[in-house]
């Protein structure tokens, strides 16, 4: 059952990639593709990357090297696309409100530049994995992608949670989608890229990271079709206290320095 | 192997954070009602006692050195508790705020988004402020600015009046005189 081009494979493989098309059409249906351009463009051209190397893999034709290559290629582009979504989440969440939007574009660039370091040791100290140069180079290349696609996701998380932040319904799925299936690849590219389990064996990531992905799929899904949870719009009984005399003060206290001993 | 096995920790420390953010979210009680009473009030009083530099001036006269820069500690913790509460009610305003971007007139809306980036700014604020002030514990002749914050609770003040007028019109808008 678990093992290469059996059904379940296969099916792991192409069914996540067929939903996640099949949400890119459902997303230019209804309208949001100008809302989330990025995500859009991931939908899409993401699983059409993995259909070209899903079709490499199982055409008797494409040469070992060349499927090598078009996995290099899908790489570059999935993971590029990623990093353009992580800043429209970003963007989705923070840019509403200018007085964080500022502090917070500041940290994830400081953020990103110490994940891009870290990573950059982490490959450099990672055993060669296999004896072809192109199939460890593409382990550690996703090693490197899913390394700061989670540290970011990480940080947007706190971030938001530091400020009490509330990300909309859809904004939220994407990014818990996004980030479950940054963590597991990270663990999974991480014990492959720096040999934690015999080559034999390695086909028991291979599926934990598809049906990662599959579920992540189901979650853009379910964010995307089932609607947000609306909370009572009651009028609020507000907590009474004197507002001018606490608005004088506070007059009274800006216009103050903290004195030095 | 080391290297695999320290990416796999935190991958997984990763994925615990990310879950329990989402099973908080999806547990978080969203009516009003119950997070205004999650609003601390402040002795505005006390407050403006401890930044006071003519009490300051006073204290540092009548005391010795060492029991003064004692009452000085005292006085910076104090001030550390004040700025902890104003952030806690500046996160309690923000979900308030964000409960209410939802709502159908765009007038209410707006003062909602406006309360909101102003309660955010006021948390940032008392961040930063919380930050000198225990470098002032540590290293007493550090310089304090308590402007920012006091000006955030200033605006914070006019944004929950606003939104106060605008969700109940006919109750008085008091809702920021008890940060």
């Amino acid at each position: 059952m678990l093992q290469a081009h059996s059904f379940l494979w296969h099916y792991l493989w192409t069914a996540p990639n067929v939903l996640l098309f099949a949400l890119a059409l459902l997303i230019w249906r209804n309208g949001l593709r100008k809302t989330f351009p990025a995500f859009f463009a991931f939908a899409l051209l993401s699983s059409l990357g993995q259909f070209a190397l899903y079709t490499a893999d199982v055409a008797p034709s494409v040469s070992a090297e060349s499927f090598w290559r078009v996995d290099w290629g899908t790489l570059l582009i999935e993971g590029s696309l990623k990093f353009v979504l992580i800043g429209e989440v970003f963007a989705q969440i923070f840019g509403l409100y200018p007085s964080v939007a500022r502090l917070g574009r500041l940290l994830i660039g400081a953020v990103g530049i110490a994940l891009v370091l870290t990573s950059a040791v982490a490959a450099a100290y990672a055993p060669q994995d296999s004896h072809f140069g192109i199939i460890s180079g593409a382990h550690l290349l996703d090693q490197t992608i899913y390394l700061i696609e989670s540290g970011l996701l990480v940080f947007i998380f706190l971030f938001a949670a530091y400020f009490r932040l509330k990300p909309t319904h859809f904004v939220f799925g994407i990014t818990l989608g996004l980030a479950i299936s940054a963590c597991v690849h990270l663990a999974t590219w991480g014990i492959a890229a720096n040999g934690g389990l015999p080559a034999s064996r390695r086909v028991f990531l291979a599926f934990l990271n598809m049906a990662t992905y599959h579920v992540c799929v189901l979650i853009w899904f379910y964010y995307l079709l089932v609607p947000a949870k609306v909370s009572t719009k009651a009028a609020v009984p507000l907590p009474e206290n004197d507002l001018d005399i606490w608005n004088r003060e506070l007059k009274r206290l800006a216009q103050q320095r903290m004195v030095q001993p | 192997m080391t290297l695999a096995i320290i990416l796999v920790v935190a991958a997984a420390l990763a994925l615990v954070f990310i879950l329990s953010v989402t099973l908080s979210r999806s547990l978080q009680v969203s009516t009003g009602t119950s997070l205004a009473t999650q609003i601390q009030p402040i002795d505005v009083e006390a407050f403006r006692n401890l930044f006071d530099p003519v009490e300051h001036d006073y204290l540092r006269r009548r005391l010795p050195a060492a029991e003064f820069r004692l009452v000085r500690r005292e006085r910076l913790r104090a001030m550390a508790a004040y700025v902890r509460t104003a952030g806690r009610n500046a996160a309690v305003l923000v979900l308030m705020g964000q409960s209410a971007l939802a709502a159908g007139d765009v007038q209410t809306a707006e003062a909602a988004r406006q309360l909101v980036d102003n309660a955010l700014l006021l948390r940032r604020n008392a961040a930063f402020a919380l930050l000198r002030i225990y470098v002032a514990l540590a290293w007493p002749n550090f310089d304090l600015a308590a402007e920012p914050i006091l000006r955030g609770y200033e605006r914070l003040n006019r944004s929950a009046m606003l939104l106060g007028r605008l969700q109940n019109p006919a109750a008085p808008v008091r809702i920021s005189a008890t940060l």
